[in-house]
């Protein structure tokens, strides 16, 4: 944490003498709370005048994604007083979310960040979001479940990472979301353990990719279902929003969605929460985390339009991401006694395959992801850990025309004469598990941005587990979209998701945050995003980022509840 | 594969039509009508004419000799607002350092092959000059410390995703994702809707 001489005046960070909220002085002293302990929701007078802004709240939430929605809306339907800040703005859909690669440019994260290592991670759109709903806005909206042994790497292949939470666990919180999100997809669906309930919608339509990926797949031996995706395949009632209208099949999930059919958080647990008397506070960006003498946090100071306030809490949950929330931690040193923070950073190798056909495809039309096969999860003929899945993929020109430049270099008239075969191009993808290794971590870089604080600098390079799978992947569906009849086949490497970056484990020695993602070392501070996973999963992460969310509350909630009584 | 052709004016006419909602129609005409004038706001005059003669070899539009599709503006002007696309390879200098350096250096391998500016080059020497920028490891003193194959990739994938963006070059590719009512339903293989363009032939 800075000097408090550098902070300006009115956002010291003030020593408190001692705890005035008895349910936090209980907490402090590890004993249970006063037995006529007031309700947490109910603020506590204060002893002397403070600023509006300072009065203390139970909660504060940093980020509006997968990881901070989901538990904010849980919390304020316990009855507690929450606040959330937003980096970013509160759009509305109808008018804001153009149809138009470029003009959805404003929904990443697009403050520098310092790609290093052999395989830069491509960032900005590639991975990263900015405003209400977070990287959920522009998400593509796959929703596969993990597979249960996605959580025991180290159990089946002695590398990598178990996770200190199980399958079981998580189950419930997956079928919860699947329900309350309204997700499209098959029932039963072909792999995993058995589903108490199916999906609550039928899958998405199936898109010329996704019928062509059926089409090479049956002929290579490789099993094939329609995905499910968190976009309505038909109109959905939604708690706290009313109905939702069904997917138009614009094929642009990897922007805004117009019409609110794809499960972004701001269609979803944000109303909920706003509903039960969440205050969200877009465009506020936290700088400090401050603390008492004793280490607790007692609340953040933020930038809201060019205005610094201060917010004080009683806990603070951190869920800004896996590059926002470790930089957090490391700008106000916090929460490092284990030394992780910042380290095990982990992409999901997403190779990409392209082909050329003879039929029309139109590649921008439908669900991009419409068929899954997870039928790679544990390749027979493997030489590596983990696995990866299967998925077709449509593609929208201007982020599709940048790959070929990046990927297969072509310039001048040969680029133009291959984007011309735009309508005839089909994709398919992996996403694949990865390691955590000691070259792959996160630092704050001495270069500095406009706000004056360091820029995140992210050193990934893929070794030996994850260059194995890539091949191993690139000949399956270099082979699928042979089968499938397509021409001139080329593989665009790349990685997706930053994961791992302040990861959940048994024990502080190794691990930032405990299963239930509280700070090992500062007891009122949790983290829900995908910088606590212990391993990259092989599967894409949303889903399991919002059921450690929610399942994140409740843990908080119990043990509140235990204060209680 | 012979390279498919599809008849001009089909997203401008969509763009007058209902089928563009309006944000999206918003997004697009304001590219469409761009003034082709433009008068840089960060590059020098030189540097800023070098972009965009390097802008035409990497994006040759023989087949629209008055008005191409502007290219080196959308640099420019990022270039000045600051902006940046929440990445950067560790690899360059800021953005603003990285394009004078490199363009500096793309002086510098015309003058290592050919002894001339690249703008007095005919296209052939032109290509040439890029091609060595592209394998990356060009003449110069100026690539003993800018990446060659990085900044030849960022300011390739910056100048087509500028050119993608446009509609008349949205139009060259018969995409027509823009015209995003009412809902698709033709989305299989071969299945078209109506305000689908067909191939020309």
């Amino acid at each position: 944490m800075p000097d408090e001489e550098v902070l300006e005046e009115g956002v010291l960070n003030p020593i408190k003498p001692e705890v005035q909220d008895p349910l936090l002085r209980a907490l402090l002293a590890d004993e249970p709370a006063p037995a006529a302990a007031t309700p947490v929701d109910t603020p506590l007078e204060q002893p002397q005048a403070v600023e509006p802004e300072a009065d203390e709240v139970d909660c504060v939430v940093i980020g509006l994604g997968a990881g901070g929605a989901p538990l904010l809306a849980r919390l304020a339907m316990a009855g507690l007083k929450v606040v959330a800040l937003e980096a970013g703005p509160w759009h509305n859909p109808e008018k804001d979310f153009a149809t138009d690669e470029r003009a959805q440019d404003f929904l990443f994260w697009n403050d520098e960040r310092l790609s290093a290592g052999h395989d830069p991670l491509a960032m900005g759109k590639n991975n990263s979001g900015m405003g209400v709903g977070g990287s959920t806005l522009h998400y593509t909206a796959y929703t596969p479940r993990p597979l249960p042994d996605d959580l025991s790497l180290r159990r089946d292949f002695g590398r990598g990472e178990d996770w200190p939470v199980s399958y079981q666990e998580l189950e419930p919180y997956y079928e919860e979301l699947e329900q309350f999100l309204g997700i499209s997809g098959p029932t039963p669906y072909p792999w995993g353990p058995t589903r108490r309930k199916g999906y609550p919608l039928a899958p998405l339509p199936l898109n010329s990719a996704a019928q062509l990926m059926v089409r090479g797949a049956e002929k290579v031996g490789i099993r094939t279902s329609p995905a499910a995706n968190a976009a309505l395949s038909g109109r959905y009632y939604q708690e706290g929003v009313g109905w939702r209208e069904a997917c138009t099949n614009r094929g642009f999930c990897q922007a805004g969605c117009f019409n609110g059919a794809k499960a972004s958080m701001d269609v979803t647990f944000i109303p909920l929460a706003v509903k039960h008397g969440a205050d969200i506070r877009p465009n506020s960006f936290v700088t400090e985390i401050e603390r008492d003498a004793r280490g607790y946090i007692t609340g953040v100071v933020y930038t809201q339009n060019g205005e610094q306030k201060r917010q004080r809490c009683r806990h603070l949950f951190l869920c800004a991401g896996s590059v926002e929330t470790p930089r957090l931690l490391l700008l106000n040193e916090l929460a490092l006694t284990s030394g992780q923070v910042g380290k095990n950073l982990m992409a999901h190798p997403g190779l990409q395959v392209f082909g050329t056909f003879a039929e029309e495809v139109r590649p921008n039309k439908g669900i991009p992801g419409g068929l899954i096969s997870q039928d790679t999860h544990r390749p027979q003929d493997a030489d590596f850990a983990g696995g990866y899945l299967l998925q077709s993929i449509g593609v929208m020109p201007v982020t599709f025309a940048g790959q070929v430049a990046r990927g297969r270099k072509l310039w001048g008239q040969p680029l133009r004469d291959y984007m011309r075969n735009f309508n005839h191009i089909a994709g398919i993808n992996i996403l694949g598990d990865c390691l955590p290794h000691a070259d792959n971590f996160l630092e704050l870089a001495e270069e500095k941005d406009a706000r004056g604080l360091p820029k995140p600098r992210l050193h990934f390079t893929a070794q030996e587990n994850e260059q194995r799978m890539n091949a191993h992947a690139e000949k399956t569906m270099r082979s699928i979209w042979e089968a499938a009849g397509a021409t001139d086949i080329w593989a665009f490497q790349r990685y997706a998701h930053v994961i791992g970056t302040a990861r959940m484990g048994l024990s502080g020695d190794d691990a930032v945050v405990d299963a239930n993602g509280r700070a090992f070392d500062v007891p009122n501070l949790y983290i829900a995003d995908n910088s606590v996973f212990p391993s990259a999963l092989s599967v894409n992460p949303a889903l399991t980022i919002m059921a450690l969310s929610l399942r994140t509350a409740d843990k908080f909630l119990e043990q509140q509840q235990r204060r209680d009584v | 594969m012979l390279t498919p052709e599809y008849p001009s004016g089909t997203v401008r006419a969509l763009l007058d039509s209902s089928h563009v909602s309006e944000a999206t129609r918003a997004a697009l005409q304001a590219r469409l009508e761009a003034p082709a004038a433009y008068v840089p706001q960060f590059l020098a005059p030189d540097a800023y004419a070098l972009l965009e003669a390097v802008a035409a070899r990497l994006f040759p539009q023989p087949d629209r000799p008055t008005q191409p599709v502007p290219l080196a503006p959308a640099v420019d002007q990022r270039l000045a607002e600051g902006r940046a696309d929440g990445w950067r390879y560790d690899a360059l200098p800021p953005d603003r350092e990285a394009y004078r350096l490199g363009l500096g250096g793309i002086q510098e391998i015309a003058q290592a092959l050919f002894q001339a500016n690249f703008a007095d080059l005919n296209t052939t020497g032109q290509d040439a000059v890029l091609k060595a920028l592209a394998t990356g490891n060009p003449p110069g003193a100026t690539w003993q410390t800018l990446d060659a194959g990085r900044f030849f990739e960022e300011l390739l994938a910056e100048l087509t995703e500028t050119y993608y963006a446009h509609p008349l070059a949205q139009e060259e590719i018969g995409y027509v994702g823009m015209a995003d009512l009412p809902a698709w339903t033709k989305i299989g293989l071969n299945q078209k809707e109506d305000r689908e363009p067909s191939l020309s032939s």
